[in-house]
């Protein structure tokens, strides 16, 4: 009667990096808005969003923080890596410069977080193909060689933006399930929320219903 | 302290004609009508060094009649509106109830907790005010307090389930989500119908499970199947013996159980969902195979009535559950018998109305008027009650004779009274009373008693979209003095559109992230970036800036601590202040000083050194408590000066060093090679050369020495004299060049005698010691030998005592780099200088020609 159910069973913990102006801004507000945030301005400290999904029937809040890419905010952002889930790390192919910095971004990634964490490279404004700098095939083996996942996507048009989010999650919830991310662990960026439902959906509690009923 | 209107002391209403709102009367919008504020209580709440204001509001709701404390904070004061009242907290007055005062406080602050159910106490503080009489707002608060528990316990100390704190939930935090769908629940519910099957049926210890007779013409009598079946039995076994056999009772019911689940429909597959049994009274529902998985929640309970109104020989027994999302209850009831027990008939059903609770996590909570839909049946046992002398209206077969037999009924009587089952409705009744019959016979009682034929077998409903279809008695059915009644219904039932639902589900979700993203608490600052221009060496900056509170709560924030430095800011900055509370539509000037001096310059230059681009002073993390970080940029261009600089540095500089950019100066000091200008800095001989002509002024000018002490006022004078390798004057005095010197020689990163201040220190002669002189850098080297000199020099003039320069240039010279010295560190640094500053043979003195003659020249 006292404890409130919680909304979800999880939170995951995601922080977006890369280059300034890659879209991780749009990316987020496409992500939980749906929507194309036109000029967005630049992000100056550290924003976050959150969304609850579903995976597997869990409800999961992701809990996304969304980093300020310029460069003399590098030593400042690296504080924000710890206890990340999910970390999605953002390129422009648009600009080759923001892809060559990735092995930057990435060593920072490997550093500050812990090795469960799920990486997940996006190469963003994929709906500006005509002025492309880097090709999906060269990013795809950037990605494979380093075991990334990766999705070229655009905040624009919000192709690929969900399940750029989405596939996250369902990694970092499948490590849950395969026991390769110790959820006690402080720095996991997993919290996990036991629901307590006082009005259970029909279905799910049909079995457990029966053997009350017997009492 | 405010105390509600309906209170007898009430302030004098008559003066306040103001139409100004009180706060009771702000707080007691937050309420909804039933519900009465009776206290307020001003008290407030301590987080780390800040208070929050708060009141502490008694409500009572009329409908749940219980009083609680409810616990708001202000968003906002003075109060403009309703909006401004936050709860956090609500502590219903029940048995766990607690109110403490630790009586430590003081005579201006004092501290109590409150503490109800298993949560943590949550301690609040107050102002002691005492009013006239004497008395002070706090005892008030706590006397009312009591006067409420008085009122709802009256005395004895109540079971939890009978105080009702169900209103309360409205103002509890419960899943946003949760509410969001009970409000849209329009758009994904549906209406099913279902029929359900009600009967009732005294057996009279007829054990008639034993014969082969069918109970068909009973329970299989509808037209459509049912879905439901609710058969409630009374004196399934009467006798005392017997009744307290369980095992045989026991046996009874299951036999009971089976008879009828072979005597039902034909063609549909049923189950028994449930069964309960007080003594001879039983209920047994009995559902439809495909319906069992949409049953969820299924209790049981009885209450005991009878002999002493406790033994069971009458009462009731229920159950309840729930079917897809609608709450349902069915009782049977065996409530007193005999023509002149209409009172206990009465009493019976409020006992049962009034203690029957269903279990909902893990307490008997719920209560049979918390369903949707209620079914009660059973042997109610009213009369007829014709008046004294008036004539049985001819044969008891036809609907007219029923209708004016009714009309002295004692339950529909006691129903238009109001004395009982209220808010229940029941069918209209077309069949013959139900008893009492001679066994076997559709005979009315012919026995000794006579007993008067009457309606005691009722199906009786409550709720919404109830229909009923059938109500009839089976006289084909006898076994019992009772015949058996049966009521059909067709009920709608509540139920979920699994597709609707998730699509308003995904809508909700998204509404909820939504409002979750938008109403994060944030701030805006009108400069993230904070520009200091130029700052000079010993020059303090200051810059304010604003933040302001422009979303619609109160926002908590502060200065994140960073990793490095382990602050929220370099040592060279200074902020002020470093957290605070903003409630709405407030703003707050924060003051950042920047002060490149002693403590800090060398820092800065290090941290300068080590950034490829250019330096930003500091960034700075103002954190919004559960909302957003933002990024200050703490930037200005340092105006290099030799103060803080390594002698090397000094010695590459071609010009003074205030002519060169930062930039400039950041490639002489990362340049490593030997290559260098003049053999010792110029700002230091510049210095050197100064004190050396004040000769005879110079009496304790190296008295003490500490570079944490604010410097004297005319240093920076001598600051910009030394970076501008001016030809004035010295614009300040002895005493400002001798801590302009020490400066010089303490603040750059590595101590002068570095890197062989342990070697040094391990020496045991002035001759171990020269060789690792010889090792220095040559303008290390230089300095030291020519500052040795110059000591020697003042020494053997009396105008300093030898003892007191070995300190104090003994700790400069050789400063160590490590956290923990040894003790005797400080007298090894002073017995070291000893040995270079005595008097000894002039001519072991480098050079040998004197400090006058010492050339700067390369």
């Amino acid at each position: 009667m006292t404890a409130a159910p919680y909304n979800y069973n999880y939170i995951f913990k995601y922080i977006i990096i890369g280059d300034m102006g890659v879209g991780k801004s749009c990316l987020l507000h496409q992500f939980t808005e749906k929507k194309f945030m036109a000029n967005c301005p630049h992000t100056i400290g550290v924003e976050f969003g959150t969304r609850i999904i579903e995976v597997d029937d869990k409800k999961i809040k992701l809990q996304i923080w969304d980093t300020a890419g310029q460069e003399r905010f590098r030593a400042v952002t690296r504080s924000y890596y710890r206890g990340a889930a999910g970390a999605l790390m953002v390129y422009d192919i648009t600009r080759r410069s923001t892809y060559n910095h990735l092995s930057s971004w990435l060593t920072d990634t490997r550093n500050l977080t812990n090795p469960s964490t799920v990486i997940f490279l996006i190469g963003n404004k994929s709906d500006l193909e005509s002025t492309r700098e880097v090709t999906y095939e060269e990013a795809k083996e950037f990605a494979d060689e380093n075991g990334l996942m990766f999705l070229e996507a655009s905040a624009m048009t919000g192709q690929n933006v969900e399940e750029a989010f989405l596939e996250t999650a369902r990694k970092i919830y499948q490590n849950i399930q395969e026991g390769r991310l110790d959820l006690n662990a402080s720095e996991s960026g997993v919290q996990h929320r036991p629901s307590q439902p006082s009005r259970p959906s029909l279905s799910s509690e049909a079995t457990h219903a029966k053997d009350q009923c017997s009492c | 302290m405010e105390r509600g209107s309906s209170y007898p002391n009430a302030a004098d209403t008559s003066a306040a004609a103001v139409p100004e709102e009180t706060t009771l009367s702000i707080v007691q919008q937050r309420f909804k009508a039933d519900e009465t504020v009776h206290l307020i209580f001003e008290a407030y709440q301590i987080k780390g060094r800040e208070h929050f204001e708060g009141l502490l509001t008694l409500v009572s709701s009329s409908s749940g009649g219980t009083y609680a404390i409810i616990s708001f904070s202000l968003l906002r004061t003075p109060l403009t509106g309703s909006n401004d009242l936050k709860i956090n907290k609500v502590f219903p007055i029940n048995t766990s109830f607690k109110l403490t005062t630790d009586n430590k406080g003081s005579k201006t602050e004092q501290q109590f907790e409150l503490c109800t159910d298993d949560d943590r106490p949550s301690q609040y503080c107050y102002h002691p005010i005492r009013t006239e009489l004497g008395s002070d707002e706090f005892n008030e608060f706590c006397a009312e307090i009591d006067s409420c528990k008085r009122t709802m316990w009256d005395g004895g100390s109540p079971s939890e389930a009978v105080l009702n704190f169900r209103w309360l939930d409205d103002y509890r935090e419960i899943g946003e989500v949760k509410q969001e769908l009970k409000k849209r629940e329009s758009e994904y519910i549906v209406y099913k119908d279902i029929v359900i099957y009600c009967a009732t049926w005294n057996v009279n210890n007829r054990p008639c499970w034993d014969n082969k007779n069918t109970l068909r013409p009973w329970l299989a009598c509808g037209e459509k199947a049912p879905d439901i079946y609710a058969i409630g039995l009374q004196e399934l076994e009467t006798t005392a013996k017997a009744m307290l056999n369980g095992n045989q009772m026991q046996m009874y019911a299951t036999q009971w159980v089976r008879k009828i689940l072979e005597n039902l429909h034909n063609g549909v597959e049923y189950e028994e969902l449930q069964s309960v049994r007080l003594y001879g009274i039983m209920l047994i529902i009995i559902v439809r195979k495909q319906l069992r998985q949409h049953i969820v929640r299924c209790r049981v309970n009885s209450v005991a009535r009878g002999v002493f109104k406790t033994l069971g020989n009458k009462g009731g027994v229920a159950v309840s559950f729930q079917l897809n999302e609608a709450n349902i209850c069915f009782v049977n009831s065996h409530l007193a018998a005999h023509m002149g027990n209409v009172a206990e008939r009465n009493d019976d059903y409020k006992a049962i109305d009034m203690s029957m609770r269903f279990e909902e996590n893990g307490l008997q909570l719920r209560t049979i008027n918390d369903h949707d839909h209620i079914f009660w049946l059973g042997d109610l046992n009213y009369r007829i009650q014709e008046p004294i002398g008036q004539q049985r209206p001819g044969p008891m077969s036809d609907a007219q004779t029923f209708e004016l037999m009714l009309q002295f009924d004692q339950l529909r009587m006691e129903m238009s009274y109001d004395r009982c089952f209220k808010g229940y409705t029941e069918g209209e009744i077309k069949f013959a009373p139900t008893y009492k019959y001679d066994v076997g016979t559709d005979t009315y009682d012919t026995g000794e008693k006579q007993r008067a034929p009457a309606y005691c077998d009722r199906v009786l409903w409550k709720g919404k979209r109830i229909e009923q279809l059938e109500y009839n008695g089976v006289m084909e059915i006898r076994e019992s003095d009772h015949k058996p009644v049966y009521a059909i219904f067709r009920v709608k039932i509540k139920t979920r559109d699994d597709y609707k639902y998730k699509m308003v589900l995904s809508e909700v979700l998204k509404a909820v992230d939504k409002r979750e993203n938008d109403s994060q608490p944030q701030i805006i600052t009108d400069r993230p970036i904070i520009e200091f221009g130029l700052v000079r060496f010993n020059e303090p900056v200051i810059r304010d800036f604003n933040v302001y509170n422009d979303c619609s709560q109160q926002v908590d924030f502060k200065f994140k601590v960073k990793d490095l430095p382990n602050d929220i800011c370099e040592k060279w900055l200074h902020v002020d202040p470093r957290s605070d509370s903003l409630m709405i539509d407030s703003a707050r000037s924060i003051r950042v000083r920047m002060l490149a001096d002693a403590n800090s310059v060398t820092g800065l230059l290090k941290k300068i050194c080590s950034t490829s681009d250019r330096c930003d002073f500091d960034i700075l993390i103002l954190h919004v408590r559960s909302g957003r970080d933002i990024f200050i940029t703490v930037t200005g261009e340092y105006q290099p000066s030799c103060f803080g600089l390594s002698m090397e540095t000094m010695c590459r500089t071609e010009r003074p060093i205030g002519e060169y950019t930062l930039t400039e100066i950041k490639e002489l000091m990362l340049d490593v090679t030997p290559m260098y200008r003049v053999p010792m800095p110029r700002e230091y001989f510049l210095l050197i050369d100064y004190l050396h002509k004040q000769s005879g002024q110079l009496k304790g000018i190296f008295q003490s020495y500490d570079r944490c002490q604010p410097l004297s006022s005319q240093f920076n004078a001598v600051r910009d004299w030394l970076d501008t390798w001016s030809d004035d004057k010295f614009p300040g005095t002895p005493q400002t060049a001798a801590e302009a010197l020490l400066l010089l020689l303490d603040l750059p990163e590595q101590a002068l005698l570095e890197p062989f201040v342990d070697d040094l220190l391990a020496t045991r002669s002035k001759a171990d010691a020269e060789r690792y002189i010889d090792l220095l850098s040559e303008p290390k080297r230089n300095v030291f030998k020519h500052l040795c000199l110059f000591l020697c020099e003042g020494i053997e003039r009396g105008d300093y005592d030898a003892n007191n320069i070995a300190t104090i240039f003994g700790r400069v010279l050789l400063r160590s780099s490590k956290c923990n010295v040894t003790i005797d560190y400080h007298s090894r640094c002073s017995e070291f200088m000893q040995r270079f500053i005595r008097i000894e043979n002039p001519d072991t003195v480098v050079g040998g020609n004197g400090l006058s003659s010492a050339s700067l020249q390369t």
